[in-house]
């Protein structure tokens, strides 16, 4: 099993502009700080964004930042560019954190009720954002668009709620199974239409 | 809770494949993740489309609108690094030289090293090794890649988050523990660090796999394992070394259900110590009152 572990140069495309984020990894993986600061300069902001997108709560959410932060700078030697682009492996770890929070603590029952009275679907009420997220933006909406209402509730609840399929269930009165079949066929249309692929 | 014509498994256990979208999006327990992580270890089709459809939920974090984070935030990070341990890159499999002459097991992944100490030394860039096996569709490489990693590795991969919770006295309140943790980080970093650090894993009565990291020279061990399951609110996990003149308590702590718990153990390990584990109720006790749900020997 090891032996599949190794990275080579089989770099994404995002990883050829000059000091890329997988550059940045690469020399944070060796203990550069300058690197590391550049690399938080690039996706804080971006991680703060999904992980308050979940918690709600900014100092919390400030909170958990850090948290993923230092986890890139203690596990940026196990990051494997062939596995995918820095900022997709940085994103995997935010959402998955902010989950975690959620989970683990009373933020989950209290910030339930915000959640509650907010729009499911895309939300994007900020005017701050980057021409280059304001067309990941709407490249998203544009997809969740494709889906049934029931899919876009139950993947908007899982993945920006923190919610699990059984709470989702729960939440919108449907039986899990249900729900299994709608994030996961949910899922796939989504892949499609983003024209996600390995 | 199967009320629709097109589920069959009501958990998922008759036809684990169609938890690939709750998965992708973290929706999943511990245990439900574990049933699916064991189907995706049997399928590749399945760890091509876990890949693409965590791909997938990305995208919906892309479209999330930035927020600037305060400027205390980068200035506490940055503070911070110089006291913070790096893992070294997983070494080149097999066939590559160790990284270290320290008898390991072969299916363990290779002992943590001086990286922490000496960050920029040895500690080559993760995109530099080699690449063994076979060339393969990218795809079907990136998603073994991916899913294709041992359960000690990821396990090891996650032990050095200072963040990440330690000692049942701090249950939830990881951010209120901050001494404590620093603390235990930095035991965590001197055995990582020590010349003669080695490392031991037994799996536990449920199966999830534990590791014992310690330098005999230090005296320092801790103890990680992998998602190991919650307990109710007046129980603790309990560690104690088990000698010949019977257990001595080493500490207790608890665990979220899922990633990876560790400890560095309270007190001083003699190499040969057997390092037990107890369930036991809040606080610990003065001797165990259950049976160890798992024992490893520091040899």
């Amino acid at each position: 099993m090891l032996g599949l572990m190794t990275a080579d140069f089989d770099f994404d495309l995002e990883s050829t502009a000059p000091a890329s984020k997988e550059e940045l990894l690469g020399r944070v993986a060796r203990g550069d700080e300058t690197a590391f600061g550049d690399l938080y300069d690039q996706m804080a902001p971006r991680v703060l964004g999904l992980v308050k997108r979940l918690l709600v709560d900014h100092a919390q959410s400030e909170e958990v930042t850090q948290e993923i932060f230092l986890e890139i700078w203690q596990s940026a030697s196990r990051y494997e560019a062939q596995r995918g682009g820095a900022s997709t492996w940085i994103l995997t770890m935010a959402h998955r954190r902010a989950v975690d929070r959620i989970r683990s603590s009373q933020a989950g029952r209290d910030r339930d009720t915000k959640i509650g009275i907010r729009d499911l679907a895309v939300e994007y009420d900020n005017v701050s954002e980057t021409v280059e997220t304001r067309i990941e933006h709407e490249r998203v909406e544009k997809a969740m668009s494709r889906l049934t209402e029931l899919q876009r509730q139950a993947i908007s609840l899982a993945y920006y709620g923190g919610l699990s399929h059984s709470e989702v269930a729960e939440r919108l009165h449907i039986p899990l199974g249900t729900v299994k079949t709608r994030l996961r066929d949910g899922m796939i249309r989504l892949r499609d239409e983003l024209g996600v692929a390995s | 809770m199967t009320g629709t014509g097109n589920n069959r498994g009501g958990a998922g256990a008759e036809n684990p494949g169609e938890l690939s979208g709750a998965y992708a999006l973290n929706a999943l327990n511990a245990e439900e993740a574990a049933g699916y992580e064991a189907h995706l270890a049997e399928s590749e089709q399945a760890r091509i489309e876990a890949a693409e459809l965590s791909d997938t939920a990305v995208a919906l974090g892309r479209a999330t609108a930035p927020v600037q984070p305060s400027a205390a935030l980068k200035a506490s990070l940055m503070a911070r690094l110089a006291s913070t341990p790096q893992l070294p890159p997983l070494p080149a499999p097999v066939a590559a030289p160790a990284v270290r002459a320290v008898p390991v097991p072969p299916d363990v992944v290779p002992t943590i090293t001086e990286a922490s100490a000496a960050p920029g030394i040895d500690a080559a860039p993760a995109g530099q090794n080699v690449p063994a096996g076979p060339t393969r569709g990218a795809a079907s490489e990136r998603a073994r890649q991916r899913w294709f990693r041992g359960p000690v590795s990821i396990l090891v991969a996650a032990a050095a988050a200072v963040a990440l919770f330690v000692g049942g006295a701090f249950a939830g309140q990881a951010f209120n523990a901050d001494q404590f943790q620093q603390q235990q980080a930095a035991g965590l970093a001197q055995i990582n660090s020590a010349p003669d650090s080695q490392r031991a894993s037994n799996v536990t009565a449920d199966g999830h796999t534990a590791t014992l990291v310690w330098s005999a020279e230090r005296g320092l061990s801790a103890l990680l394992v992998d998602d190991l399951p919650a307990l109710p609110s007046d129980r603790d996990y309990q560690l104690w070394y088990i000698g010949g003149d019977g257990p001595i308590p080493a500490g207790t702590f608890d665990s979220s259900g899922t990633g990876t718990v560790w400890r560095v153990l309270d007190g001083k390990i003699t190499t040969g110590d057997v390092i037990g584990v107890t369930v036991e109720p809040k606080g610990g006790s003065k001797q165990p009152t259950t049976d160890p749900i798992v024992a490893i020997q520091s040899s």
